[in-house]
């Protein structure tokens, strides 16, 4: 068994930002596990460019976004290793993971979940219909062309305006195959509006809301499916039924935050983010256990998650070297409009950064924050829609010692 | 011409695999032709998984007879072939009073077919047995059981190939006919035809399943009547097989088992099926309607079917053959010596097929063997081992695997921790079969929370790599299904 | 002569807030410029009047290394009816590991002020 200051699960964006900052504040026993045979994480497949605007002041692609990180990992001599899974975390911060040399437990004293998230795949949607080969998510569809040199589709229909299905809608353009539209169940896109411009309409490709895949045909490859219009309760509209011929079904439905490993081990996750319930520390309910980046919550940029891993580290530093951080006894609940928000506890004592989403389009709104039915800081928004992440500092000096806190959209 | 064959068994579901298996035990040269690309594409692999008691059919039935027996040889299958069984017990839950003499006419019906370990229980012992189910009472059938019903027909097919059997994938037969054997005009031998060549052998054996009538046309054995019946399944996350021991049924009515809930050999839940009548024994869709109604049966038998956890679905159809009144017959397994001597004729073969797989298959046999002698086969080896499933290892023994086999250090499907030894012995199976869906059955690879969407890539390649396909051959599960068009940059050709 | 100016509403996608931009616009000249929160909107809009430009990724073929593909981008945008041009250019590229991140693989793509380079190191296998 080796003993670690931290292990950090994940060598993607959130698991090298925090690794970084961690020895930047001076803590240098760190192994970061990474289960590919490379660093990088999911950047390395979002070859795109519009990473880093906020961090960078540029518009980088994924790739080098995340080389940007280990260019500093390398730099600094910071441990890590590639090919590694872990298979166990336990609940009192043992690690068993899987590398070339073999079978490794750590001890850590602090344990930084960085797994990032997955796709929602058909099966959980409970798309009715056949089961021919033809359907991929949009990551999938996005690793066979940008990592493997492999053409996954000819006629495409894509189902979900997430991000990275409008992204691969433009990708798959490109690269010759036709796709044919995109439709999303929710009366509003999901992406943001930018890959709308640069993805779709850059490229004529329709939009469609309010509108869903209620059928797959196909026994062998996928030769088509039914698409209907849905009601303002997400249901199909019966006789609004309309056949799309294709090959392909790409599938931009959600992503779900990765955490097996962690629940295994006793972490209590938020059924809103599906990622732990953590603190202004970005602790989970096991001391030492920390979350950042999109195992958390889903991000929409990776500036944010580079930021969040960040103060996380701050935090871990602290736990590492005093053995215990303040208590974080005020609960963060989410009230109208407000789908979810991070931390959910905090102590009252400090500064904090709330970050949040609604769960619909807004204009000329405002997010309040209330303790005790009283507003203790408000944000005013031009505009608020579920595909950003909305996020502000809250002062201490607002927060009362008792009470719990409310957050929502007026 | 291909070769000449003694015996070709049309089909390799749990059946045709289980018939090759009893045919290597004696010196015959016999071949599986099989439509699919793998065995166990059809009903084999599309059912409730479930090792029936044997209460369930009219005494003196063969249903019944095979059912009973090939419950009580699971235990020695699963040995000898390596695939996954747990004797679980199941029950029957009842409420009303009609309920509860349904359940005593089906205790009497069990004992008279032999069937043992039937209870009737109360209601706290139903609930010591399974926490969380709705019911009064019940009809506990302990020898009741679940198996992998994929890695059972692989067992089989793979130790008959061990034993030298020759399978043949993506061979439909499209037609019998027949050939005189040598000067005596009256001897002849049958002629498969199939879009790969013809076959000759003097035994056939009809094991196809949803396709007996056709082949029993062929055969020139006319005017069964064979109708589908369609079931549906939802799958639920593996997390949720913790909460069922074992499967629970309502209380059967005379035709149909009814909407069930059923923990599967690796922790998650099957609910289902229903039963639609169909002609399209091709057409596996799931319909809206009916996941919605299967949710909504099981959960008045089980409260823990929430939509959140679904992560598939699937359907599986049931070859039944009917009079002319549309009533459900016994399983028919004949030898029609006067329309098609040397044709083993099996017809109608549903539940509990699976359970009395090997009985039937040596019911089959033996029908042969009343009017052929057939000589034993001195070197047939009983035993085939599997693929070590590294994540079912402690973590000694998964520490001597990587020591044996450093393929065993690199996982390559996450979700369900499946290495690349485990792929690569899944890929280089005994029986030669390359799809993904091939390589999903034999492993559990792809099978998790992700379900492959960090791992099929992989996959795809190692299938490439190591069969020396290009990427446009590479076929998910059936004939046709391409997974990928091409490269997206073609290497310059030197 | 009111009838001749026109109101048009812009998404800008220099960057992820994706402000929505209104421009009232007469004989293609813009009067009047309003909800965007940075000078770089007023620039895409008078860019998208006048000739919109875009910029694309997409990956090049490389032989001996541990990837496939290496991915590439354009260091300038082009005019918006470049891009399959640009692709076509771009498709014909073949590089030998070790490809370094940053390096110019083909200059003046279209012989349009855009370089098309490298955004990831592949090493030899």
């Amino acid at each position: 068994m080796e003993n670690k200051d931290v292990v950090i699960i994940g060598g993607g964006p959130a698991g090298l930002a925090a690794a970084l900052e961690l020895y930047k504040k001076g803590i240098h026993d760190i192994i970061i596990l990474e289960r590919e045979n490379h660093l990088g994480g999911i950047l390395r497949q979002c070859i795109h460019d519009g990473f880093g605007l906020s961090r960078f002041g540029k518009s980088l692609s994924g790739p080098e976004y995340a080389q940007a990180f280990i260019d500093e990992i390398e730099k600094n001599h910071i441990p890590y290793l590639t090919n590694a899974t872990v298979l166990e975390l336990t609940n009192d911060k043992q690690i068993y993971a899987m590398t070339r040399e073999g079978l490794k437990l750590y001890q850590a004293k602090a344990v930084v979940l960085a797994m990032g998230c997955r796709e929602r795949s058909r099966g959980a949607l409970g798309i009715p219909g056949e089961r021919p080969s033809g359907v991929f998510t949009a990551g999938t569809a996005q690793a066979y062309m940008n990592l493997y040199n492999r053409m996954p589709a000819k006629e495409v229909v894509i189902l979900g305006s997430g991000d990275i299905g409008m992204i691969m809608a433009r990708r798959l353009t490109l690269e010759g195959a036709h796709v044919q539209a995109v439709f999303e169940i929710m009366p509003h896109p999901s992406g943001l509006p930018r890959n709308i411009i640069q993805c779709l309409e850059d490229y004529d490709i329709p939009l469609y809301l309010s509108h869903t895949v209620t059928d797959i045909h196909g026994d062998s490859r996928l030769t088509g499916v039914t698409i209907s219009q849905v009601d303002e309760h997400l249901k199909p509209i019966p006789g609004t039924e309309k056949e799309y011929t294709c090959d392909t079904l790409i599938l931009s439905v959600g992503l779900i935050p990765d955490n097996l490993l962690s629940t295994d081990a006793g972490v209590t996750l938020d059924p809103h983010t599906k990622g732990a319930y953590v603190d202004e520390h970005f602790q989970t309910n096991i001391p030492g256990v920390f979350a950042a980046g999109n195992v958390l919550h889903v991000h929409d940029l990776v500036d944010f998650v580079s930021l969040e891993a960040e103060a996380l580290a701050d935090s871990a530093a602290s736990y590492i070297r005093d053995g215990a951080l303040p208590p974080c006894s005020l609960p963060i609940k989410t009230g109208n409009g407000v789908g979810h928000a991070i931390p959910q506890r905090i102590s009252g004592t400090k500064d904090f950064k709330l970050s949040l989403r609604v769960r619909s389009h807004y204009r000329d709104c405002r997010i309040l924050l209330r303790q005790n039915g009283e507003v203790i800081a408000t944000k005013k928004m031009k505009k608020a829609i579920p595909a950003e992440m909305i996020q502000f500092t809250v002062k201490s000096e607002a927060i009362q010692e008792h009470g719990e806190l409310e957050v929502s959209v007026e | 011409m291909k070769e000449a064959y003694d015996v070709i068994v049309i089909g390799a579901g749990v059946v045709g695999s289980a018939i090759a298996r009893e045919l290597s035990r004696y010196q015959l040269k016999t071949a599986v032709l099989e439509k699919n690309l793998d065995v166990c594409n059809e009903t084999s692999g599309r059912n409730s998984a479930v090792v029936h008691g044997g209460f369930a059919y009219d005494e003196g039935t063969l249903k019944a007879r095979f059912c009973v027996a090939g419950n009580q040889m699971m235990e020695q299958l699963s040995s000898e072939l390596d695939f996954p069984f747990i004797r679980c017990g199941k029950v029957l839950v009842g409420n009303t009073d009609e309920d509860m003499k349904q359940l005593e006419r089906t205790m009497a019906q069990g004992a008279k077919n032999g069937a043992t370990g039937l209870e009737l229980i109360d209601e706290e012992r139903l609930h010591q047995l399974v926490p969380a189910v709705v019911g009064k009472f019940a009809m506990w059938s302990k020898t009741s059981g679940i198996l992998d019903p994929f890695l059972f027909t692989v067992g089989l097919a793979e130790n008959a190939h061990a034993n030298g059997v020759s399978f043949f994938f993506d061979h439909q037969v499209t037609g019998i006919s027949r050939e005189p054997a040598g000067s005596d005009s009256s001897d002849f031998h049958y002629i498969l035809h199939t879009a790969h060549g013809d076959f000759r052998t003097r035994w056939v054996v009809n094991a196809a399943g949803l396709g007996c009538k056709a082949i029993s046309d062929m055969l020139g054995i006319t005017g069964y009547r064979v109708v589908g019946s369609k079931g549906n399944y939802i799958i639920l996350k593996k997390q949720m097989g913790a909460l069922l021991p074992m499967p629970v049924y309502p209380v059967p009515s005379n035709t149909y088992m009814g909407i069930h809930v059923t923990p599967t050999v690796d922790g998650n839940v099957t609910v289902g099926p229903d039963a639609d009548l169909v002609d399209d024994f091709s057409y596996y869709g799931v319909p809206q309607k009916n996941m919605d109604a299967l949710a909504e049966s099981a959960s008045n038998l089980w409260p823990h079917i929430h939509k959140e956890d679904q992560i598939r679905n699937f359907s599986g159809i049931l070859p039944k053959w009917v009079d002319e009144n549309g009533v459900i017959q016994d399983f028919k397994i004949e030898v029609k010596d006067d329309i098609a001597p040397r044709a083993v004729n099996l017809v109608g073969i549903e539940s509990p097929g699976l359970t009395g797989a090997v009985p039937i298959a040596q019911y089959a046999v033996g029908l042969i063997k009343e009017r052929e002698a057939l000589e034993e086969n001195p070197d047939f080896n009983p035993i085939r081992k599997g693929i070590t499933r590294f994540a079912a290892c402690t973590r000694e023994e998964q520490a001597k695997l990587i020591a044996e086999n450093p393929d065993y250090s690199d996982i390559i499907c996450q979700c369900e921790e499946i290495t690349r030894a485990e792929i690569l012995a899944a890929i280089h199976n005994p029986l030669g079969v390359s799809t993904m869906t091939g390589i999903k059955y034999r492993t559990r690879a792809m099978m998790g929370g992700c379900q492959s969407g960090f791992c099929q890539m992989k996959i795809e390649q190692l299938l490439e790599q190591e069969l020396g396909k290009s990427e446009t051959e590479i076929c998910y599960s059936r004939k046709g299904s391409w997974i990928l068009s091409g490269k997206l940059r073609e290497e310059p050709s030197v | 002569m009111s009838e001749n100016i026109i109101k048009k509403t812009y998404t800008c996608i220099i960057c992820p807030n994706g402000c929505d931009i209104e421009a009232e616009i007469k004989d293609g000249e813009i009067l009047s410029i309003t909800g965007h929160t940075c000078p770089k909107g007023e620039a895409y809009v008078h860019q998208e009047l006048t000739a919109p430009t875009r910029t694309i990724a997409t990956s090049v073929l490389v032989l001996g290394g541990e990837l496939p593909l290496a991915s590439v981008r354009l260091t300038n945008p082009i005019p918006k009816d470049k891009i399959f041009p640009a692709m076509e250019e771009i498709k014909k590229l073949t590089l030998t590991a070790p490809v370094k991140e940053g390096t110019v693989v083909l200059e003046k793509v279209c012989g349009l002020d855009s370089d098309v380079i490298v955004t990831k190191n592949v090493q030899v296998k």
